[in-house]
């Protein structure tokens, strides 16, 4: 069977920096509303504590790097939940950035495929 | 639900609930400084000014996970052991205020204890594990490793249950045991360190040369238990099994474990090993638990030999009267907050200044982050004097009341004026079912056994299922509970239970693969956490003091066993499993080539 190659368009990247433990609180929201996808990647932050102070203490070095792709028609309404689920209206907690993606690939169910085989 | 296609601009205003609003990035960026060559000036980390609001803010998830975590452990068994109190034993909980008190102590004792030990003293032990391999020959990395195992054995919480238990016994009954947890309660300690000093040596070798762990539990076993066997057919020494057994279940808790871990791994990954296996961590929690065992026989011997039973009799009742006399008077630092932060100062900060002087003498090396580093160790120290606390007045005197208790069930007792309050056998499957229930508890709630049955699970590529292992830990624990109390009830030795005990689980190591082994044998240090051993100890106690046997240790030891047997059984059976399935898929796959 000869094997063909599709690509997705409109394609937002949104990439979360949070404290450990809070990256499942984040998948889980997404799971929610079935979103699923999501990454999580352990990292190591530097700086808060040294903005925060004796606060710091209460900040885990310890981060968690949340990436999910999502269409570019729906990236507001996601990353506003993510902005809630993960509490970044807090200080110290983290914080997220959307970045538009030039292309994208995965499996595609044939039911979407041929919608769009005539064009 | 449908699904819509095209969203009306309406519905989309709709959804955006939170007020946006837009702000420049620049905003939060600091204002750039040039000297005068246009070269970019060194300027300081803006401090964020916070109102009190952002504080709590803050403050309150970083309090409340690390809070709930500990009361996760706590509260339930509290509450089981208050209700089975009233309800079943129709007794209220004697001193409530007191034991709520005590048990808030260990909570917020342990809560500030485990954040210490993980801001304060891991990053030492990070950082050595990291750099000594890389600046000191083997001798020198063993030999720091074998003075590190002392050191956490006495920053060990749990270990602190040991000499309360010790005040409880009956000179007059078992005088070995009694000197040995009371006047030489310190060279007990100092040998059960040895004990974790030489497991840590002896895993820390394994790391690196890469041995099973299968030849190393034979070798080490069989001498322990032909020990034993001796001690048991001394006329005096036959009292000490229980607690040389139950030692080995005590090392095994929340600092050494990670602690002596983060040495061997760093050991191991220096040398370009270890990393290759996600089975590296374990064996050294196996090691540590059984050598202890091997040092407080040995120290008994030796005490049996030089001491005579007589001195220390006299000695006991030397000191009782002492104390009768200073009843009136306490000394300053016998009194109730003073005797335990002592307690704590001196478990903690021996370890802390050991680790100073390996870091800065030895390895000459910087803290990074020095204050997040004191703050941790200050949060350490306090968090074992508050511990300690909590573990007298709370756990001990809450599972020295129960055990005390229980034995109502089945005899007559004076704190219970009803009592028997069922007929005997009733009253001896009331007491086997309560302690079957409380290991089933105690031991679904230790954090450090979810964290195994993950490892587990991905060891095993989900054929052993982190549930399954759970469960087997737990069930074991519980049996191995329910059979130390069965043991205080018809007065018979340990050893009727070790033995099999143990040569079950040798027969079923032989059969295993090594990853099983390594888990199997591991379990049982991980279900016994600062909690749930002083807990039982107390309860043990109460209990054998309240049935007039001579000694209530050996509840852990079967608590330590149980759990090994139960997690290589059913490891031989997801095995056997595993192989049946491969078998049937390539049935199917030889009958799919026929068709085709």
């Amino acid at each position: 069977m000869k094997r063909s190659f599709t690509t997705l368009t409109d394609a937002t990247l949104i990439t979360a920096v949070v404290q450990i433990g809070y990256g499942e609180v984040i998948t889980n929201a997404l799971l929610e509303i079935g979103i699923q996808g999501s990454t999580i990647h352990a990292a190591m932050g530097v700086g808060i504590r040294e903005r925060l102070g004796a606060l710091g203490v209460a900040v885990d070095a310890e981060r968690e790097v949340v990436s999910v792709m999502v269409s570019s028609d729906e990236v507001d309404r996601i990353f506003e939940r993510i902005f809630l689920a993960a509490k970044l209206d807090v200080p110290g907690m983290g914080f997220m950035y959307a970045t538009p993606l030039l292309q994208a690939a995965t499996f595609v169910p044939p039911s979407i495929l041929s919608k769009y085989a005539g064009q | 639900m449908a699904k819509r296609q095209t969203i009306r601009f309406g519905d989309y205003i709709q959804a955006m609930v939170v007020n946006t609003q837009q702000v420049p990035y620049e905003e939060l960026m600091p204002e750039p400084l040039f000297d005068r060559y246009g070269n970019e000036h060194p300027q300081p980390v803006p401090k964020m000014k916070l109102g009190s609001g952002d504080v709590v803010k803050v403050l309150q998830p970083y309090l409340s996970t690390r809070f709930i975590d500990q009361a996760r452990a706590v509260v339930p068994l509290a509450i089981y052991l208050a209700l089975f109190q009233y309800i079943v034993l129709q007794t209220p909980v004697m001193d409530a205020s007191i034991v709520a008190g005590g048990l808030f102590a260990v909570m917020v004792g342990l809560m500030m204890f485990m954040e210490g030990l993980k801001l304060g003293l891991m990053p030492f032990g990070e950082v050595i594990g990291n750099t000594l391999p890389r600046k000191l020959p083997l001798p020198g990395v063993l030999f720091i490793a074998f003075l590190l195992g002392i050191g956490v054995t006495f920053a060990e919480p749990a270990i602190g249950a040991l000499q309360v238990a010790g005040s409880i016994v009956d000179p007059e009954k078992a005088p070995y045991l009694y000197t040995l947890l009371n006047d030489r309660g310190g060279a007990t300690v100092l040998v059960v360190g040895l004990g974790v000093g030489l497991a840590a040596v002896l895993g820390t070798v394994r790391f690196l040369k890469g041995w099973s762990l299968k030849p190393l539990i034979f070798l080490t076993v069989t001498p322990t238990m032909i020990l034993s066997v001796i001690a048991w057919n001394h006329p005096e020494l036959t009292k000490i099994v229980g607690l040389a057994w139950d030692a080995g279940a005590v090392t095994t808790g929340p600092v050494t474990v990670p602690l002596v871990l983060a040495l061997g791994v760093g050991v191991a990954s220096a040398a370009g090993k270890g990393a290759d296996s996600s089975l590296s961590g374990f064996g050294i929690v196996t090691l540590a638990s059984i050598f202890p065992i091997l040092g407080v026989l040995c120290l008994s011997f030796y005490t049996a030999y030089t001491v005579p039973t007589d001195t220390i009799i006299a000695h006991a009742t030397e000191i009782k009267l002492a104390a009768a006399m200073a009843a009136n008077q306490p000394q300053w630092y016998e009194a109730t907050p003073w005797a335990e932060v002592i307690l704590g100062v001196r478990a903690i900060v021996p370890l802390v200044i050991f680790l100073m002087i390996v870091l800065f003498v030895v390895l000459r090396e910087k803290m990074k982050n020095a204050f997040i580093t004191y703050y941790g160790i200050i949060m350490a120290v306090v968090g074992m004097c508050i511990f300690n606390v909590g573990l007298t007045y709370g756990l001990a005197k809450l599972g020295d009341q129960s055990g005390g208790l229980i034995a109502g069930a089945f005899t007559s007792i004076d704190a219970i004026a009803a009592s028997p309050l069922y007929s005997v056998s009733v009253g001896v499957a009331t007491a086997g079912l309560f302690a079957w229930v409380l290991g089933l508890g105690a031991t679904l709630a230790e954090p450090a056994l979810n964290a195994l049955g993950m490892t587990v699970q991905n060891l095993t590529n989900g054929a052993f299922k982190k549930s399954m292992l759970m469960g087997a830990v737990a069930f074991g624990v519980a049996t191995g509970l329910m059979l130390g109390v069965l043991k205080l009830i018809f007065d018979f030795h340990i050893m009727y239970i070790l033995i099999p005990g143990y040569t079950l689980g040798l027969i079923l190591t032989l059969l295993s693969t090594e990853e099983f082994v390594n888990v199997g044998w591991d379990s049982a240090g991980v279900t016994t956490g600062p909690v749930t051993v002083p807990l039982v100890l107390a309860m043990g106690l109460g209990f054998g003091n309240a049935l007039g046997s001579t000694e209530g240790f050996g509840i852990l030891a079967t608590a330590s066993i149980c759990p090994i047997v139960a997690v290589l059984s059913l490891g031989l059976y997801v095995q056997f499993r595993v192989r049946q399935e491969e078998r049937r898929t390539a049935r199917e796959f030889a009958l799919e080539g026929e068709i085709t």
